[in-house]
């Protein structure tokens, strides 16, 4: 039964991926909610299968070899995967809005920042009588944005090509962008990732801040602890393609009850405290031939024989939280 | 053999095999160039047989019979005669033949010297040598291959021979260039570095290490440029720059028959049919070792 | 920028002198005696040494370049053994006919071009994609004169739809040659009539000519919009509300065009070679015709003029595409320019 708040809903999404050594079945029953105004994070690690989420989300998965075996993407309802192409266009542009990891890739280089701000502004605004904005007033949306996102000199930024830019200028650029649509959903994949450390933090606050202005939902895709503590409400775990653990962010990360947030919380180094931080043994599973069962089960200290044989659904753990752990067989959700 | 020697190269074999089955997949993927492939078999094996397959082996040769002579197809001719009685579908047959030699032999004279060549000027790059190798290759570039190989071949006797060595003469550059790029780019790495540490010869490092390297795009160019090739050779045949009448080659072929067009259709359509089918395959095969060897990103 | 003019154009220089080089090389090395074929075969054995000693035959091989190269400097390019006429007045008349074709079919070429080749690429894998494939596979694969004799055969043999050889109608009176061009003449002599004919006449061999290279830069435009099509920047362009008008013919086309204009270069010098068979088939009077002539009769002189025409038109041509990828692609004008 479809959440009447919730924004955008993935219900048990299957997707593969065929290659010459056989069939990559990446992601295995994705389940994941975003509601109206609410920050989401998903955490995993690299090769887990984020990026290929956001992709479905956006349909922008390269058919062949892709293939959706299974699922819905529900947003507000309509499911995304079955919608026209034009209907898809208009959801895309009025509804949906996205960061990506690689700034440098994000923008197109043959054009201008200012040139590509300013139709992004043209197309997607309008004043409040629904008329289209004159030129003086989009060059003012545009060089407004781009302050916001904490960019000093904007006037020059906009004559420039993005390959005059450094990287944590052009993830400003890309922020600016994707604010300055109408869009209520914002997927953000990774955002600060290829960014030097020392101003990740600036730009992820920066993108809160901005976030929590315009009052959007977010989906924050990363693969930091750090990132998730700070910014959002709620986020989900996934490992080896589906999600193994969800709950309220301070909650979970407080007590994480799936062996394998346990692993990962464990392999956070911390700066005071004892002794060097352990990682989890073993590596992700082959995505050709998974592990039976729970795939997690090879690595996981706590292993049971039924864990090898069926893939364990969610379980309750606490106040609206859930892991997918035979450990927690008791209360099922 | 000491037995570890043994397992390495077994394991180096078996490796080798796993790589051109992944490739074949990958060909397999266009089934126009797998047809390509087929078609191109075809024509060789015709090549090769063709003194036993065409019906009328004797008409490559200087042959003249003026009651046979401009018949439209049938059965005893299943392309019809040329004007002076010659079956057409024989000769086709050897100008496949021609073609085909050609088109080795050029590539053969051709590509070596360019890749030693452009080996050499990338590996040596900044060096005086690169300038001259590169600036001779500038020059022979200067001008398109068709106009230089037409205006080689013009100057000498137009046989055979000449025909070849003028093509191969043109040919060569293209390799030059492609080799020497790619050889620049590569002399940085660090199996290259290891190499030179180690006190390997130049020879070895540019046999052994880097032209490895370069198969694959040596192989692509090379084999869309069997087509290219055979191209340029039936343009100098139709120009009657090329291997003399009576012997049968295609573009002669066609040029002769174009002056009695639109009447007897059959001596120039077959031979052009001929020669289009023969450079499409190897495009279309060229395309497919293209996306054989093309990096994927999943 | 203007350094890079310059530079690029010194290289030139360079290559065009080690051009002249080869083929003078080349003609002086060939058997046969040019006095000879000068004079043909009634002339003395006197008359023959004399022309010899004029031609400076007999002088070692670095006197003969000097002689030929300072005549080139003073515009004298010899005479034409075939012709009897200056070679540079050969060429003044037989060279705008051949640029004029050739000029046409690059623009036939760009335009079909470009239009199959991104319709092919934004609707992939439609029927329109399919067939167009198939077709340019063809095209690349037959030869340029089979495909000049295919077209006059059904175009203006067979359905009578197009005119047949020749510039103008055999009937058709000139107009005066000011620049060559007869489209250009024609209206400069006050006569649209001529300039009409012109174009009807230029359609089928420019057309010829242009086949291969519809096909070849149709291919690589398709190629082109696809890979673009499937970058982030312009899924996000989408995501960000651009217009999908804009989205086509701004951002998809423009980083899509570049490759095409770099193969565009290289595609001239083919045209510029494969004129030839198309001047040959539709007796056009053109340069390619008269080169071919040169070299079936070894007029040598003609024949290495002829080489260092198409050597510079082939130089110029690569600065002209250099300049405008520079224009069109911001990264390589950084590169080079400015930083």
């Amino acid at each position: 039964m479809p959440n009447s708040l919730s924004l955008l809903e993935i219900r048990d999404l299957h997707v593969g991926f065929r290659i010459f050594e056989g069939h990559l079945r990446v992601l295995t029953g994705v389940t994941l909610a975003v509601h109206e105004g609410e920050r989401v994070g998903l955490v995993g690690e690299t090769g887990c299968g984020k990026t290929t989420t956001v992709k479905s989300v956006l349909r922008v998965l390269p058919i062949p070899p892709a293939r959706v075996t299974g699922g819905e993407i529900l947003y507000r309802g309509r499911d995304i995967l079955r919608m026209h192409r034009h209907a898809l266009h208009v959801l895309r542009r009025e509804e949906l809005t996205a960061i990506f990891q690689d700034p440098l890739q994000s923008l197109n280089p043959v054009f201008t920042v200012g040139s590509q701000l300013r139709d992004i502004v043209r197309d997607s605004m309008r004043t409040p009588e629904g008329k289209s904005l004159s030129r003086r007033e989009i060059e003012a949306r545009c060089i407004q944005a781009l302050e916001e996102t904490g960019m000093p000199d904007p006037e020059r930024i906009m004559s420039n090509y993005p390959i005059q830019l450094s990287g944590g200028m052009r993830q400003r650029v890309c922020i600016a962008e994707a604010l300055s649509t109408t869009a209520r959903l914002l997927l953000a994949d990774e955002p600060t990732t290829n960014l030097d450390v020392t101003i990740q933090d600036q730009i992820l606050r920066k993108l809160d801040r901005l976030v929590d202005q315009k009052g959007s939902s977010v989906l924050m895709i990363t693969h930091s602890m750090g990132v998730v503590r700070d910014l959002t409400q709620r986020i989900y775990i996934m490992y080896a393609g589906s999600i193994v653990e969800t709950g309220p962010t301070r909650q979970l990360l407080a007590s994480p009850k799936h062996p394998y947030t346990q692993g990962l919380m464990a392999s956070v180094p911390r700066l005071t405290g004892r002794g060097v931080s352990e990682g989890i043994p073993g590596r992700i599973p082959n995505y050709l031939a998974p592990p039976s069962g729970c795939r997690f089960h090879p690595r996981c200290p706590h292993r049971m024989p039924e864990c090898s044989v069926e893939v364990p659904p969610m379980f309750d753990v606490g106040a609206d939280q859930r892991a997918a752990c035979y450990l927690y067989r008791r209360s099922p959700s | 053999m000491q037995d570890s020697t043994k397992a390495n190269l077994l394991a180096a074999w078996r490796q080798r095999k796993r790589n051109l089955a992944h490739g074949w997949y990958k060909f397999s993927r266009n089934p126009l160039s797998v047809i390509g492939l087929v078609v191109l078999v075809l024509i060789v094996l015709v090549a090769i047989f063709a003194p036993y397959i065409a019906p009328y082996p004797g008409h490559a040769k200087a042959y003249t019979n003026f009651r046979e002579a401009s018949q439209a197809p049938s059965a005893q001719h299943f392309f019809g005669t040329d004007r002076i009685g010659r079956d057409i579908f024989s000769r086709i047959l050897f100008g496949y033949r021609f073609s085909l030699l050609i088109g080795v032999v050029v590539l053969g004279l051709g590509v070596a010297p360019g890749v030693i060549l452009g080996l050499i000027a990338g590996y040596r790059r900044g060096t005086w040598v690169e300038v001259v190798i590169m600036r001779v290759t500038d020059v022979f570039l200067a001008v398109p291959p068709l106009v230089l190989a037409l205006a080689i071949t013009a100057m000498l006797t137009p046989n055979l021979i000449n025909q070849m060595m003028a093509i191969a003469l043109v040919w060569w550059p293209w390799y030059s260039r492609l080799v020497f790029s790619l050889a620049s780019s590569l002399r940085n790495e660090y199996f290259v570095k290891e190499a030179e540490l180690t006190g390997a010869s130049q020879a070895h490092i540019l046999f052994r290490e880097i032209l490895p390297n370069c198969f694959a795009p040596i192989m692509t160019k090379m084999t869309l440029d069997m087509g290219l090739v055979i191209l340029i050779e039936s343009t100098l045949s139709f120009v009657g720059l090329g291997v003399q009448p009576p012997k049968p080659a295609l573009g002669t072929m066609v040029a002769e028959g174009a002056k009695r067009l639109p009447a007897e259709w059959w001596s120039t359509i077959f031979p052009a049919l001929a020669i289009v089918i023969v450079i499409l395959a190897f495009n279309l095969i060229g395309d497919g070792l293209r996306d054989v060897f093309a990096v994927e990103d999943v | 920028m203007a350094k890079y003019i310059g530079l690029r154009l010194l290289q030139s220089v360079f290559v065009l002198f080690g051009l002249s080089l080869l083929i003078f090389f080349i003609a002086r090395v060939v058997p046969g005696d040019p006095a000879r074929q000068a004079l043909g075969l009634l002339a003395t054995q006197e008359q023959v040494e004399r022309v010899r000693e004029q031609m400076h035959l007999n002088d070692p091989f670095p006197v003969q370049y000097y002689y030929w190269l300072r005549s080139l400097l003073h515009g004298d390019l010899g005479v034409s053994s075939y012709t009897r006429r200056p070679v540079t007045t050969d060429l003044a008349q037989y060279l705008p006919a051949t640029l004029e074709l050739i000029l046409f079919a690059t623009l036939i070429s760009f335009i079909f071009g470009q239009v199959t080749g991104v319709l092919a690429g934004y609707f992939r894998n439609s029927w329109f994609d399919g067939a167009s494939r198939l077709v340019s596979y063809l095209g690349i694969a037959t030869p340029a004169f089979v495909i000049a004799i295919l077209l006059l055969f059904v175009f203006s043999q067979v359905l009578k739809l197009a005119p047949g050889i020749g510039r103008i109608p055999i009937m058709m009176q000139a107009p005066p040659a000011r620049t060559g061009f007869m489209i250009i003449d024609g209206l400069l002599a006050g006569r649209p009539d001529v300039t009409l004919t012109a174009l009807k006449h230029l359609l089928l061999p420019a057309f010829s000519l242009s086949v291969i290279h519809i096909a070849q830069e149709g291919r690589i435009t398709r190629t082109s919009i696809v890979e673009t099509m499937q970058k982030d920047y312009i899924t996000l362009h989408r995501v960000h509300g651009i217009n999908t008008r804009r989205i086509l013919f701004k951002y998809l086309l423009r980083p899509s065009i570049i490759p095409t204009v770099t193969v565009m270069g290289l595609d001239f010098a083919f045209l510029m070679s494969n004129a030839f068979l198309v001047e040959t088939v539709y007796m056009w009077p053109g340069f390619s015709r008269y080169a071919m002539t040169a070299m079936l009769n070894k007029d040598l002189n003609a024949i290495v003029a002829v080489v260092l025409v198409i050597g510079v038109t082939f130089a110029l041509v690569n600065l002209l595409v250099d300049v405008i990828i520079m224009f069109l692609d911001p990264t390589v004008r950084l590169r080079q320019g400015g930083a």
